[in-house]
């Protein structure tokens, strides 16, 4: 049985975006060898009870880098736990960065909201740090003073459901 | 022990994965190659993008497997990348998502520390608001979930695991 639904924007929807600010990039990298114990320590250790806002990996070049984004604060207490994890050396950290992130109807659905995304951003001139998108959410890192414009071009772009 | 609870989970159809890497270029790669992929009308379900390590950057996104072709065509094609930059790909991946209610990073550890025990390989992480997605092999992905199953409580009233709805875009464009 095949059903069809109509469904059509001028602009794409979104249901709003949303920002934090004041955090604290680290980046750190693990041979996939490796993953098991990685993720004993993060599991066990520590650095179980930090709340990251944000985490992504890729794989590349025989290592898996991970981008985990905390609160400075937070992060200074992560920065000190990597620190005595021998096996997590190669690591470094980039701050004040902020998150604005934003999800819509059927984004992890259908073609176009990346290319929305991006290219107005980068008409803008605003680099991204990093991005993750997935479950029908964009999150982008950017530095902390491109965040109101970042805010201000993206709302050109998309429409905010209200 | 009592096993940690999570709110939900769920797996992608097949899908494809793309890793590109290369030094920074005047324009953004993220923007170019999404501008690629939206000539051809094809979504990307998963992306990260990250400048990595000695200055270089890397694109990674997954689409539905339909789509391995046509994108590897794409992105070979000349002048379609910048100077420098490497396409590598995986044919036959899929995604696994988790809702949790708590804790994500003892999640993630967990997860980590079990697959590995099960050779089960993870090509990619990204969270969301309130979700982790890993991207690993599609022919594991059955023996993925059992694991997850196995040490996570789900909800008694779960919803399918398994996608049953596949969404199309129309090219029909409504006029003004």
């Amino acid at each position: 049985m095949e059903t069809i639904a109509v469904y059509w924007e001028s602009r794409i929807k979104t249901y709003g975006f949303q920002r934090v600010t004041d955090l604290a990039l680290f980046e750190f990298f693990c041979p996939p060898a490796e993953i098991k114990h990685l993720g004993e320590i993060i599991s066990q250790g520590d650095i179980k009870i930090f709340r990251p806002k944000f985490i992504i990996a890729q794989e590349s070049d025989h290592e898996i880098s991970f981008i985990f984004c905390l609160p400075l604060k937070e992060g200074k207490d992560f920065h000190a736990s990597l620190e005595k994890t021998p096996s997590l050396t190669n690591h470094r950290y980039i701050y004040p960065v902020s998150i604005i992130f934003f999800y819509g109807p059927h984004f992890g659905d259908r073609y176009g909201i990346a290319n929305a995304t991006f290219s107005t951003l980068s008409k803008a001139d605003i680099k991204i740090i990093a991005s993750g998108c997935s479950s029908a959410s964009v999150f982008l890192v950017l530095a902390q003073d491109d965040i109101d414009k970042a805010e201000e071009v993206l709302a050109e772009t998309f429409e905010v459901a209200k | 022990m009592e096993k940690l609870k999570i709110g939900g989970l769920k797996q992608s159809l097949e899908l494809c994965q793309f890793d590109l890497r290369g030094p920074d270029s005047s324009e953004e790669i993220a923007s170019k190659v999404s501008k690629l992929l939206v000539s051809k009308k094809i979504n990307m379900e998963f992306l990260t993008y990250y400048p990595n390590r000695n200055s270089y950057h890397q694109l990674t996104f997954c689409l539905n497997q339909d789509k391995f072709s046509t994108t590897s065509e794409i992105l070979k094609k000349e002048c379609s990348l910048p100077i420098g930059w490497k396409i590598s790909s995986r044919g036959h991946v899929g995604i696994i998502t988790i809702f949790p209610h708590q804790s994500a990073i003892k999640i993630l550890g967990v997860i980590m520390v079990s697959w590995a025990a099960q050779s089960i390989p993870i090509y990619g992480i990204a969270t969301s608001l309130s979700a982790i997605s890993f991207v690993t092999d599609y022919h594991l992905i059955d023996k993925a979930t059992e694991v997850i199953q196995d040490l996570f409580q789900l909800p008694e009233d779960h919803a399918p695991i398994k996608p049953e709805i596949r969404y199309y875009q129309s090219d029909i464009v409504k006029g003004d």
